[in-house]
């Protein structure tokens, strides 16, 4: 019986072939194009919260208690080698890096800028995020007062791998200091602040420079994406400042709710209208048969298998149209996964923006799931108005009734 | 044919409800979507405008690329003589910048030190009107620091602290002096406020041997819509290769990049629905056109040209269209109207993303009527579409075949 009711309800599906063929292309195309839209998005935002990582926060980071308020010298983590080591003897951590900063002038002999010196140990720091992935010009290498340079940064000053620039600042003792730098490479982190105002020399120099110990650092920041790590530095480090990521770039976690919220909204709406354009069809579908369903009733058969006839009819045609939509989203969303959307036109603008020029899309399970949920739940509840005419037929009102 | 029309909006009132309603509610999201993002466009740009960009700044050529002293421009008067000539330039007046050190006792910080004529910048920035502490400057200030909230809190200054500064000067010798806290300013753009620092150029022409030498001239007009043609009149009225003239679109190109980039996504995520909306009219009209295929083979028979039932079909849309756009229309236009004067507030989205220049927790619509116009024809335009592909499926029909369609 129920294999004779599959039978039915998938020859039904193509009794109007054209109609059936123009509900499935809405659920393709709308389909697909969100999934696109959405990966895109979320692509976007992940690519942010990567490079932030890598190249500063990672997933904790730890200051002294007065620094994030004060950035002054005076705030220092004290000890900071040892805490490393302890850190990086917990499980779950899996890479940690010092790292000492300063405030101060950047000029070359014909510009200046404000710039943030940042002391770093390339080793490490290769270790904790690939630092040399951000390279866009030069070499990545320290040695004899070597400097990387910001992109924005080396933009407004107008220096290139090379050139030469003096930073100055006041050091431990309060003294106006400077120190020359040569220009060994120029990195891009897509970390606005980074990119915009950040110098980084060896962090040896650095202490050096400012007349700082050696062993304490401004910044500890780890890697470790293990949920309990949070919980268990924030005990053993209460006398310090620990942070989560999301609570150092509180815009970033904006952003990837403002994201969902987008999501959300665009995936209720696109489901909405889906669901109105499988109503419409499954409803005159239905209508336009209702003498047949009067014969079915009247040789006995029970309303229940028409109701599931109805059902499959309707689930076929969401079946058909989400596996449409889900190949044509994959392809669309593989090749911006690859590709991606090259915007080199604007590069200038993004960088300054904290993008790269070229987009790249994310591909989530979750993106097919959730629709194929939403696609499934549209099919079965477009049909339900129309089965409650059915099932309040007369079947010999209904079979005498002129078609 | 306008009459038959009508009559068969009222019949099958399923179909024609199910039009108006997805057209009331694509017009609407329409209109509101594109009203919401060209107005927080034009705020940011406003904002950033009013802070301290000029709508014109005339710069010696390379000073933007290369800098230095030796890109300054040398003899001001010479051009401003010029530009008051120039009756759509409202004021103009010339800045010197430069980068230096702050420091007190225990700390220092960048700045960029400007020295500006006070009286003429009260109309030119917002500066005087973004004060929050002490006063802002005047010709007689002497060394009197008119500084930006963010940097006076990285130094721990108060109204009347002093401050050295350290820099160099515009023909290159050292230059040095104490500055009298006078004033605070706060315009919200958090990298401005903790980077900048003010001095009447009286005085500090002295310090830095900048007399009749700026770095730029910048211009405020009376209609900024026609930067572009007040611009193309500088350049020839200056005729100087030396010199270089930039409207506000070229000095702030990355954030009217940014802004259009923006638009492109925005666009991109309306089209989703305004797609999806044109399949479903398309779908509701098809499944309307193959449920009347006897009847339109009807009206072939006693004479209708395949013009007329496409007319029929012109005037079905076109009625429906009409009516949901002349009920949504106003409505989108009033809540842009609305919005345009009393913006959304989201308070702290201007602290969240100081790094993105956002100043303010304002976010106005935009209230175009050009823009809606446009807006409304795309409707309309979309819905015209979705009924050739009905008007295709009828004509596949022969007349007489149609009659006997079941």
């Amino acid at each position: 019986m129920y294999k004779l009711i599959l039978k039915l309800a998938w020859k039904n599906s193509f009794l109007r072939r054209s109609r059936t063929l123009l509900v499935i292309i809405m659920i393709a195309v709308s389909m697909s194009m969100m999934l696109a839209i959405e990966g895109i998005y979320d692509g976007m935002v992940e690519n942010m919260v990567d490079k932030n990582k890598r190249s500063d926060s990672g997933d904790i980071s730890i200051f002294a208690k007065e620094y994030r308020i004060n950035k002054d010298l005076a705030y220092m983590i004290k000890n900071a080698d040892e805490i490393k080591a302890q850190i990086e003897n917990m499980q779950g951590a899996q890479a940690v890096v010092l790292r000492v900063k300063a405030e101060g002038l950047l000029s070359t002999a014909r510009k200046s800028s404000f710039a943030s010196v940042v002391g770093i140990d390339l080793q490490a720091e290769e270790r904790f995020g690939k630092f040399s992935e951000f390279l866009k010009e030069g070499s990545i290498d320290l040695q004899k007062q070597g400097a990387i340079v910001g992109i924005e940064l080396a933009k407004t000053l107008k220096v290139g791998v090379g050139s030469k620039v003096v930073f100055s600042t006041q050091d431990i003792r309060g003294e106006i200091n400077s120190i020359a730098l040569y220009v060994r490479a120029i990195v891009q982190t897509t970390n606005i602040s980074l990119d915009n105002s950040a110098i980084f020399i060896d962090i040896n120099q650095l202490h050096k420079f400012l007349g700082t110990d050696s062993k304490n650092a401004m910044q500890i920041a780890i890697r470790g994406e293990d949920k309990e790590l949070y919980g268990k530095l924030k005990i053993a480090f209460a006398n310090l400042d620990v942070k989560s990521f999301l609570e150092l770039q509180p815009m970033i976690k904006q952003m990837q709710d403002l994201m969902i919220i987008f999501n959300s909204v665009t995936f209720l709406i696109v489901m909405g209208v889906v669901f109105i354009g499988i109503f419409g069809v499954m409803y005159v579908s239905i209508l336009d048969r209702v003498r047949e369903f009067g014969i079915m009733i009247s040789v006995g058969m029970h309303y229940k298998y028409i109701r599931l006839q109805i059902f499959l009819e309707s689930i076929v045609i969401g079946v058909l149209g989400y596996l449409s939509g889900a190949v044509l989203g994959a392809v669309l969303l593989t090749y911006l996964e690859h590709y991606g959307i090259d915007l080199s036109a604007f590069s200038d603008a993004l960088a300054t923006w904290g993008y790269e020029a070229v987009i790249y899309a994310t591909i989530k399970v979750s993106y097919f799931t959730t629709t194929l949920g939403a696609i499934m739940a549209a099919s079965i509840f477009s049909v339900i108005i129309p089965l409650r005419k059915i099932k309040k037929l007369n079947p010999i009102e209904v079979i005498k009734a002129e078609k | 044919m306008f009459k038959l029309a009508f009559k068969n909006i009222l019949f099958y009132k399923g179909r024609s409800i199910a039009t108006a309603v997805l057209t009331f509610v694509s017009t609407m999201l329409f209109i509101l979507y594109i009203s919401l993002q060209d107005g927080s466009h034009n705020s940011m740009l406003e904002n950033s405008l009013k802070i301290y960009t000029g709508a014109i700044e005339i710069y010696r050529k390379d000073y933007r690329d290369i800098g230095g002293n030796e890109y300054l421009i040398q003899d001001v008067k010479a051009i401003t003589d010029k530009l008051e000539k120039i009756d759509a330039i409202e004021e103009y007046s010339p800045r010197y910048e430069t980068y230096g050190l702050l420091s007190n006792k225990e700390y220092s910080a960048a700045s960029m030190v400007a020295g500006i004529e006070p009286n003429k910048e009260k109309l030119l920035s917002s500066l005087e009107s973004a004060l929050i502490e002490g006063s802002f400057l005047d010709e007689g200030s002497a060394n009197c620091i008119y500084i930006g909230a963010e940097l006076l809190k990285k130094l721990k200054l108060g109204i009347g602290d002093e401050v050295a500064f350290i820099g160099s000067a515009s023909d290159g010798s050292f230059a040095a002096d104490m500055f009298k806290v006078c004033g605070v300013f706060k315009t919200g753009s958090f990298e401005f406020d903790s980077s900048t620092s003010f001095v009447a150029r009286s005085y500090f022409d002295e310090l830095m041997n900048a007399k009749n030498r700026a770095s730029y001239i910048t211009l405020k007009l009376k209609n900024i819509e026609d930067a572009d043609k007040v611009n193309e009149q500088i350049i020839s009225m200056l005729d100087d290769e030396n010199l270089e003239s930039l409207t506000w679109k070229t000095l702030m190109k990355s954030m009217v990049e940014i802004m259009e980039i923006d638009a492109v996504f925005g666009y991109i995520s309306l089209s989703l629905f305004m797609v999806v909306i044109f399949f479903v009219i398309m779908i509701y009209g098809f499944v309307n056109v193959s449920s009347r295929i006897k009847e339109f083979g009807v009206l072939r028979c006693i004479g209708l040209s395949k013009r007329n039932i496409f007319l029929l079909l012109f005037y079905e849309i076109a009625l429906l269209s009409i009516f949901a756009t002349l009920l949504a229309t106003p409505i989108a236009a009033y809540i842009c109207y609305y919005y345009n004067i009393n913006p959304i507030v989201i308070d702290g989205i201007a602290d969240m993303y100081k790094d993105y220049g956002i100043v303010s927790d304002e976010i106005p619509f935009d209230y175009n009527l050009f823009t809606i116009g446009w807006n409304v024809g795309v409707i309309y335009l979309l819905n015209f579409l979705s009924i050739l592909y009905p008007y295709m499926y009828i004509n596949s029909f022969r007349p007489i075949e149609a009659t006997r369609h079941v």
